[in-house]
């Protein structure tokens, strides 16, 4: 009966669900229209607010399909038909993906065909977005839509929710500044997959048991007590203990043992730093926004034992500064290093942001330093590359690129599109290939070793770039490949998949902060 | 057909039901009456498997009320007052609808009721009136040719016209079915009751066959020679005594033609004549009604 079932909710949300469909459609096609440069301002903004009202949309229908049949309630005419409840769970779930993530499957698939992707890669990137959208928000929200009767109890009770979630996540944010980032440190890091990962499986859990208690039993009010329990197991996920998470990253290590002779030290013959160059972004506008609230201590670190072409990124690093007598002075995150491969076997400086008022009590003290890192080495895996004026190519394995001169003429502006999440690392250099002379390269990590991709809306493509600077505006730096070589120069773009996870810890006996502050 | 056994029904710290205990004989037309909140519905929708009891047992077509499945449902029909149906579906998609459910159904069956209720199958559930979807809620309930039917106030709100309507629909298809009919006014029933019971606040005052309710009571007139004034002791199957001038009057709830003179001559003195006259079951129903509030029935 449950194609029956199907039929008749087809006639009743037909209307709905072809005007959810075309809200997707609509995304993909401005998202398509937008191509890689995102030049059309209407466009870009369209492309803000559309994602946006296919997400509430999506939301409402799946509410509207498990309504019409809702469980909740003793007056619903299918109470007291020989309706099978499993063929109906069955039935509304095969509606719900069919109907809500059948639109953006179709959708993903036919933007990446579009892009003249092929059918696999396409398929594929359809494929894990659909997942992605079934596990993240169909299902939870199918699950929560049949422990209410209807769009406005929906509503209230999705308000409480609402309420609860950004209650608790006020108080995880406040918790996690008290800890100095401590607490909260896998979300948005390379290894936040694992987080999703369990979010998605108690997710499957939840839905088991909710619409089991839902469907087959009646339950309201004990599935409404699961919502909410899950709910906040689901929010606790955050502070999954970076260890853990890691730990089971370093097990999926593509090549395990591969940083074995990865050394990390701190090397007191640097000296102190003094100048602003090689200064993190992140660091420079924290004191923007904190001033007088830290500290900036640099301490000189030196790397070595890294192959050829490798590149190393750091994913956390866990500062504590004991003064004499063991007591814990600070506990705190140090800022993120990338090494590329120029940088790698020579020395950089780890940056940790000490709390003014830590720093004045400790800083005439002998303290003792210990850094944990958890890193992950690259290798190279291929290298491409684009004409750097008016490039457009599509790269087999890699994606599609373009290139054009950005509007000040101090840049090559490289974008470029790959069905799925993309390379994790890249750097990129301009290179003349009439006399071989090359730029100093720039590098882009971000850091995610998820083994799928996806995200509650968009098109499942990874759209990433960069711009590789040839003239310096203040002129104080000269680059070997400059403006006039542009026409026989590529931008070469080297791309690093992970190798190894893996952990160092550096530990600094004795230190007197204050000799580590910046210039 | 139906067994209720010490059934109970809790909303929070209210009481829906306590203590409910009837049974619906098979082929019976039973009715279940009851003021407005007596627990009528709340027994029904226990029954139908909608809620589940908080103690006691319910069973019908030999199976516990939890337990009702779709076997049971398949011989079930079921209208009510309150019943929520696809308000977008027309009359006709939702009985092609609900038809493969159903065995049983008799698409032939299905048309007369159709025509005999003048129900229009292209209209929308929703454009429907209150009536109408009443009338609806019947056709949706006949077709299969259920053993039992079960019916929740379908009389509420109906005009005359449509309440006839209803009742011959119902009636003509009645045949060997089992009919569980509830009402808060006992004059709607009359005519197609086979057995009565009588709820209050959750509580069975009693249940019994029509022919015996109407058979057992008899309103009473005894005309005296002298001012009349209330026996100090009556039995107590005399209800609601009362004296105006030298007559007085009292219903007799185990009404006997043949010992009723000799009862009332041992009772009170002076009697110059007797008269009795069978009830209306609206009268029968006040006078339970309200003897089960002042603690006698």
């Amino acid at each position: 009966m449950v194609w029956h079932i199907f039929k008749k909710d087809w006639k009743l949300a037909w209307v709905f669900v072809l005007v959810v469909s075309v809200v997707h459609w609509i995304d993909s096609a401005i998202t398509y229209k937008l191509g890689l440069f995102n030049e059309d301002p209407m466009l870009e903004m369209l492309a803000d607010a559309v994602p946006m009202l296919a997400f509430f949309a999506s939301m409402f229908l799946i509410g509207a399909i498990v309504h019409l049949d809702s469980i909740p309630g003793v007056r619903q005419d299918w109470l007291v038909r020989p309706i099978s409840r499993r063929d109906l769970v069955v039935e509304k779930f095969v509606f719900v993906v069919l109907m809500v993530n059948g639109p953006i499957f179709a959708a993903v698939l036919v933007q990446g065909l579009a892009h003249k992707f092929s059918f696999r890669l396409s398929l594929v990137a359809a494929m894990w977005q659909a997942a992605y959208f079934l596990f993240a928000f169909t299902l939870p929200l199918f699950s929560f839509a049949s422990v209410t009767r209807n769009m406005t109890q929906a509503f209230i009770l999705g308000c409480g929710c609402t309420f609860i979630i950004l209650g608790f996540q006020t108080i995880a944010s406040y918790l996690n500044e008290r800890a100095h980032g401590t607490l909260l440190t896998i979300a948005w890091s390379g290894v936040g997959w694992v987080g999703e990962t369990t979010r998605f499986a108690l997710s499957v859990a939840a839905a088991i048991i909710i619409l089991s208690l839902q469907y087959f039993r009646r339950k309201t009010l004990i599935s409404r007590g699961v919502v909410v329990l899950f709910g906040l197991v689901l929010l606790a996920t955050q502070f999954i203990p970076w260890k853990a998470a890691f730990a089971i990253e370093q097990k999926l290590s593509p090549k395990p043992g591969a940083a074995t002779n990865v050394v990390v030290a701190f090397d007191l013959g640097l000296g102190k730093f003094r100048s602003p160059s090689g200064l993190g972004v992140s660091s420079e506008q924290g004191r923007r926004y904190n001033p007088g609230e830290h500290t900036s201590v640099y301490l000189p670190l030196q790397v070595a034992g890294t192959h050829k072409n490798a590149f190393l990124l750091t994913d956390l690093v866990e500062v504590r500064l004991i003064v004499p007598g063991g007591k814990v002075a600070f506990h705190g995150r140090g800022e993120r290093l990338e090494f590329a491969e120029a940088a790698l076997n020579n020395l950089a400086y780890q940056e940790i942001q000490v709390p003014a008022s830590v720093y004045r009590d400790i800083k005439d003290q002998p303290v003792r330093a210990e850094v944990d890192y958890s890193l992950t080495l690259f290798g190279l895996r291929q290298s491409y590359s684009v004409p750097a004026l008016g490039g457009d190519e599509r790269m087999p394995g890699f994606g599609w690129c373009e290139t054009k001169m950005n509007e000040t003429e101090t840049a090559v502006e490289l974008r470029c599109m790959q069905p799925g999440k993309g390379p994790t690392c890249a750097t990129l250099f301009l290179e003349n290939e009439a006399n071989g002379l090359r730029n100093p390269p720039r590098s882009s990590c971000h850091g995610d070793y998820s083994p799928y991709s996806g995200w509650y809306f968009g098109d499942n493509m990874a759209h990433f770039g960069a711009n590789v600077p040839f003239r310096d505006p203040s002129a104080l730096a000269k680059f070997p490949v400059d403006g006039p070589q542009l026409p026989q120069s590529r931008v070469v773009i080297r791309v690093y998949e992970p190798e190894d996870h893996f952990t160092r810890q550096v530990e600094i006996p004795q230190i007197k902060l204050k000799d580590w502050e910046a210039q | 057909m139906i067994l209720v056994e010490n059934l109970w029904k809790k909303f929070g710290r209210f009481d829906a039901l306590r203590g409910l205990s009837f049974e619906v004989p098979d082929g019976s037309a039973f009715a279940l009456i009851g003021a407005n909140g007596a627990g009528k519905t709340t027994t029904i929708k226990v029954l139908m498997n909608i809620l589940e009891p908080t103690r006691g047992s319910a069973t019908l077509l030999g199976v516990d009320s939890r337990k009702v499945s779709p076997r049971e449902l398949a011989q079930i029909g079921y209208v009510s007052e309150n019943q929520d149906m696809p308000s977008r579906l027309t009359v006709g998609e939702y009985v092609a609808y609900l038809r493969p459910f159903y065995s049983t159904w008799d698409r032939g069956l299905e048309a007369s009721i159709a025509r005999q209720l003048r129900l229009p199958l292209e209209r929308k559930i929703g454009d429907l009136s209150h009536g109408m979807r009443m009338k609806m809620a019947l056709m949706c309930a006949l077709p299969y040719r259920p053993k039992l039917l079960i019916l929740d106030e379908p009389f509420s709100g109906l005009d005359p016209l449509v309440r006839d309507e209803f009742m011959e629909g119902l009636l003509d298809q009645a045949g060997e079915m089992t009919i569980l009919i509830s009402s808060h006014e006992l004059g709607e029933i009359d005519g197609v009751a086979t057995h009565v019971a009588f709820l209050d606040e959750g509580k069975l005052l009693f249940q019994e066959s029509m022919s015996d309710l109407t058979g057992r009571f008899r309103e009473v007139r005894v005309t005296l020679e002298s001012e009349a004034a209330s026996p100090k002791q009556t039995p107590k199957e005399w209800m609601e005594i009362r004296t105006i001038g030298n007559v007085l009057t009292f219903v007799d709830t185990q009404f006997d033609e043949n010992g009723l003179s000799e009862r009332v001559h041992s009772q009170i003195a002076g009697v110059r004549g007797i008269e009795s006259q069978p009830m209306a079951l609206r009268n029968i129903f006040t006078t339970l009604a309200r003897a089960a509030r002042d603690g006698g029935a």
